[in-house]
């Protein structure tokens, strides 16, 4: 019903269906800045909208980062901490170093506690940045190479 | 596609005399009018929604969020999430400063900056980016969807573009355009960009 004729969805098309879906449970709706994230970590043919098969895979993994932030925090306050976020992404199998959960933490919290909203994108991101990178590193050697472009892109 | 970088940005601009009297004008407005009717709340402290408010990207739609995001982060020296009076007047000097380059590179005054319009103006930066790279940029930035950038999705673009600059030189040491990054320095380095 929200999709139109062309069966795709943009970004606050996508805003409008996870907030009225409720997924976001007790938790702020996304932002239409998450919600662009979103589409283009599942985007494949560059047109910055997403098709049914793609939102049901966003849908299956929004729960369970839903689910795994509930789980941090405790006090239902809508925010976890720092520390909190790097149990969380070591519990979906990152193994970081400290300097770059740092940089992870820096980059997502405000005033020491990071937002649901705010956690999905980083989420999201880590994900989609995971993926660029395995792309180039098809030799496994952990070392890829990027141009300038390149990265400006995956930003 | 190698690309040579120099070094870009409002922060390169000259501080005339004149200027230091002007600054001091615009102070005085900042006290007494400005600032009171940006402060919604009183706090003594410029938020993240309450600077968003005041600024206007020139369409009817709210001002770039991340762009916010960017410029307070830039002035809070706290880390508080927000910008006292002393840092709001650093910001709002930053934004003038982006108005008048905006208005200087909008040549057909749409208020918009397309494709050809952004070229000149990241050229003039001291940026050599190819053709396809601009395409891609307003691709990234425009959020209007207009094919052409508003004044926020502009400034968003040229800090990002200078951040990611800063970052990739440092990996760049022969400087050929290409960087060999471990899959953790690839992370660091996006998530410092943006």
């Amino acid at each position: 019903a929200v999709a139109g004729q062309d069966g795709q969805i943009s970004a606050d098309e996508l805003q409008r269906c996870l907030t009225q879906s409720g997924i976001s449970g007790s938790y702020q709706p996304f932002s239409l800045e998450t919600c662009r994230l979103m589409i283009s970590m599942l985007d494949r043919d560059m047109s910055c909208t997403m098709g049914f098969n793609e939102f049901k895979d966003l849908w299956q993994v929004l729960n369970g980062w839903r689910t795994t932030f509930a789980s941090f925090d405790r006090d239902q306050s809508g925010t976890i901490e720092g520390h909190e976020l790097q149990q969380a992404i070591t519990s979906m199998g990152y193994n970081l170093s400290p300097q770059t959960m740092n940089c992870i933490m820096k980059r997502y919290s405000l005033n020491g506690r990071i937002h649901f909203d705010e956690f999905v994108s980083c989420c999201v991101r880590l994900r989609a940045l995971t993926d660029q990178f395995r792309r180039r590193d098809t030799t496994r050697t952990g070392n890829a190479t990027f141009q300038y472009d390149d990265v400006s892109v995956h930003s | 596609m190698a690309t040579e970088m120099f070094e870009p940005g409002p922060s390169r601009l000259p501080v005339p005399a004149a200027f230091v009297c002007e600054v001091f004008k615009a102070l005085w407005h900042i006290i007494c009018v400005f600032l009171p009717r940006v402060d919604k709340d009183r706090s003594g402290v410029i938020s993240d929604s309450e600077l968003q408010q005041a600024l206007s990207n020139g369409t009817w739609t709210p001002f770039n969020p991340v762009t916010v995001r960017s410029i307070i982060s830039m002035f809070d020296r706290e880390n508080k999430g927000g910008v006292n009076f002393n840092e709001f007047a650093g910001v709002w000097k930053y934004i003038t400063d982006w108005q008048n380059i905006f208005r200087t590179y909008d040549r057909d005054n749409s208020g918009f900056i397309d494709k050809n319009e952004l070229k000149q103006a990241l050229t003039g930066f001291g940026y050599r980016l190819s053709d396809q790279f601009y395409g891609t940029l307003i691709e990234k930035f425009d959020r209007q969807r207009k094919g052409q950038v508003a004044f926020d999705d502009f400034i968003q673009c040229c800090i990002v573009l200078q951040r990611l600059t800063d970052v990739f030189r440092r990996y760049d040491t022969d400087q050929d355009g290409w960087i060999q990054v471990s899959y953790e320095q690839y992370l660091s380095m996006v998530f410092n960009i943006v």
